[in-house]
């Protein structure tokens, strides 16, 4: 363990916690970053480290977003009361195994975690009015068995990898039992925030740790948002028809997929979302 | 960083054989084909995580089963009383953008193939690439070679088709071999090591193409067959040129008469600047390749999972 590459701000009083993980780079539906936010704002999450920046990020200037300075950012919060580790980060630019592993040598060596809970959002071509679903990835059959009971559905998928799965394959490595949270997010609401599989991740946590969560100020977005979209469908029948045939359950050409990803950003952009 | 070695066999003085993916692929072909040729028994790798991202995770079932990264494999075979370690590296580790390496991981890289041929009391390496140049395309490709040192520039001069870059009209002898192709000859040379990269021409309009050009690999292997003193069959790599050779002769067809009177000229001669197509020629065939070499799949961008 290099304890160089992480800065320990207080210890913890945490007890064998579970390391929940959100990514703010590529997230989805702003899954990541909410659930994280979110958790640690309702918890009284405790910031107590860091993973430094130097070899993980390039480090050449700042970027500013909206003109507001911004740096990547990898710290961990101890949400004490619950027993929950929570690390909020941007996905490295390099050394991304000496990465990952760093964040799980600060949480196995320094805060004693005993499992990896990864939470991103993934894009599927399903309507917003559809119900959600958490696909779920585990790294063990018997850490899979125990998430059986909470209605999540078993994900099957090649391809390249996010760095949720490259964590999860790490902690595997390590022997860390987790499980990777992939709740689906219309494709038209990718680059948005989607309050409806923010909700629905919370949800999933709320059950699993007991943490008695407010879920109301969700309601309320799900339904502004709604609305909204609701009122788009009024105007435009052309995106009406769109979302009508994701309904239906069928799939949309390349193009119309294009103008319905375009019409909805611009709404929510335009109102403020 | 770790090498991982599947068993230690006894071998005696090995030359290493090297090849990673480069223009055309030149090197990586002719040095694969060699090995598979040879049966080259399996010897070990080096560890990918700490040089690549993963090209792929396998998940079934709600269950990971496994990231896939590109190979560092090494393998081993002895022919004719020479013991050979081959080393195969699917791709090149970067820092950051391009294609080639360059920086602490590529020297890293170097390092740790030449650690398992120092290993096993190898003294001499070799490399392949690809040369461009001002060839034409229905010519046979000659061999280019860069040594470490004099005594190996006189071996190199008795090969079959093979020339030393100092010997080319025009050329001093001064260049760059990028990459880690290039690189590994220079860090094996710092530890002691004889070292020989053998580059299989193409042409020059060819080298920004994404295919391969098995035509400049058949006289790499050609070459590595007399200094191995082995024969070796050639078919599937004629198979290869066969193919390629077809889509390179559809657009040379489609060439504008004027400029294909011009590259004609390289048949008849060589060595000295002969037909250097121009910027115009050159924008033209840009153009053109795009279209015949258009790869049939697009590449998706990240996938969320």
């Amino acid at each position: 363990m290099e304890k160089n590459l992480f800065e320990v701000y207080r210890t913890s009083q945490l007890q064998s916690p579970s390391l929940i993980v959100g990514w703010q780079t590529r997230d989805i539906g702003k899954i990541g970053s909410k659930v994280t936010n979110f958790l640690k704002e309702k918890l009284g999450g405790l910031e107590v480290g860091e993973v430094k920046p130097l070899g993980f990020f390039p480090l050449g200037g700042a970027v500013f977003k909206d003109d507001l300075i911004q740096i990547p950012e990898s710290k961990f919060w101890a949400c004490e009361k619950n027993n929950l580790l929570i690390f909020k980060s941007n996905g490295p630019k390099y050394e991304w195994y000496k990465f990952l592993n760093t964040v799980l040598d600060f949480a196995e060596y320094h805060c004693k975690a005993k499992e990896l809970y990864t939470v991103s959002g993934t894009v599927s071509s399903i309507a917003h009015t559809t119900p959600r679903r958490i696909l779920t990835v585990s790294n063990q059959s018997q850490f899979q068995e125990g998430l059986r009971s909470y209605g999540l559905e078993d994900m099957d998928w090649e391809g390249p990898p996010a760095i949720s799965s490259c964590l999860l394959w790490v902690a595997q490595r390590r022997g860390i039992p987790g499980a990777s949270l992939w709740p689906e997010v219309p494709f038209y609401l990718a680059t948005k925030e989607d309050p409806e599989a923010i909700k629905l991740s919370l949800s999933f946590l709320d059950r699993r740790f007991n943490l008695d969560l407010d879920l109301g100020e969700l309601d309320l977005e799900i339904r502004r948002q709604n609305e909204k979209i609701a009122q788009l469908r009024e105007e435009n029948s052309e995106v009406n028809e769109c979302i009508g045939i994701l309904e239906r359950g069928l799939s949309l050409g390349e193009d119309e997929q294009m103008k319905l990803a375009k019409e909805v950003s611009e709404l929510l952009e335009k109102r403020g979302d | 960083m770790t090498i991982k070695l599947y068993k230690e066999p006894k071998l005696e003085k090995p030359d290493l054989i090297v090849g990673w993916p480069g223009i055309g692929n030149v090197g990586i072909i002719a040095v694969d084909t060699l090995r598979g040729q040879l049966q080259a028994e399996e010897l070990g790798e080096i560890e990918p995580w700490d040089f690549f991202y993963p090209r792929k995770v396998s998940i079934k079932n709600g269950l990971m089963e496994d990231l896939k990264f590109p190979t560092n494999k090494f393998y081993y075979q002895r022919v004719e009383e020479k013991d050979l370690i081959f080393f195969i590296g699917e791709q090149q580790p970067t820092e950051g953008e391009g294609a080639y390496s360059k920086g602490e991981k590529a020297y890293q890289m170097a390092n740790l193939v030449l650690d398992v041929g120092l290993e096993f009391g190898c003294q001499r390496v070799y490399t392949s690439g690809a040369c461009v140049s001002l060839i034409h395309h229905q010519m046979k490709p000659r061999v280019r070679a860069v040594v470490s040192s004099e005594t190996l520039a006189r071996e190199v001069k008795k090969y079959q088709n093979t020339i030393l870059m100092s010997q080319m009209e025009g050329k001093v002898g001064e260049g760059v071999i990028t990459g880690l192709n290039g690189l590994l000859l220079a860090v094996a040379k710092k530890r002691g090591l004889e070292s020989i990269c053998l580059m299989g021409e193409i042409p020059d309009w060819l080298s920004q193409v994404p295919q391969p050009y098995p035509k400049a690999s058949k006289s790499v292997l050609e070459v590595f067959a007399e200094i191995l003193r082995i024969r070796i069959d050639f078919m599937a790599l004629d198979y290869m040129t066969t193919q390629i050779e077809e889509i390179i002769e559809k657009i040379y067809e489609k060439f504008p008469s004027e400029m294909k009177e011009k590259y004609d000229q390289r048949k008849f001669i060589t060595q000295v600047e002969p037909g250097a197509i121009t910027e115009e020629d050159a924008k033209w065939i840009e153009e053109h390749i795009d279209e015949l070499f258009k790869k049939g799949d697009k590449e998706d961008g990240e996938k969320p999972v």
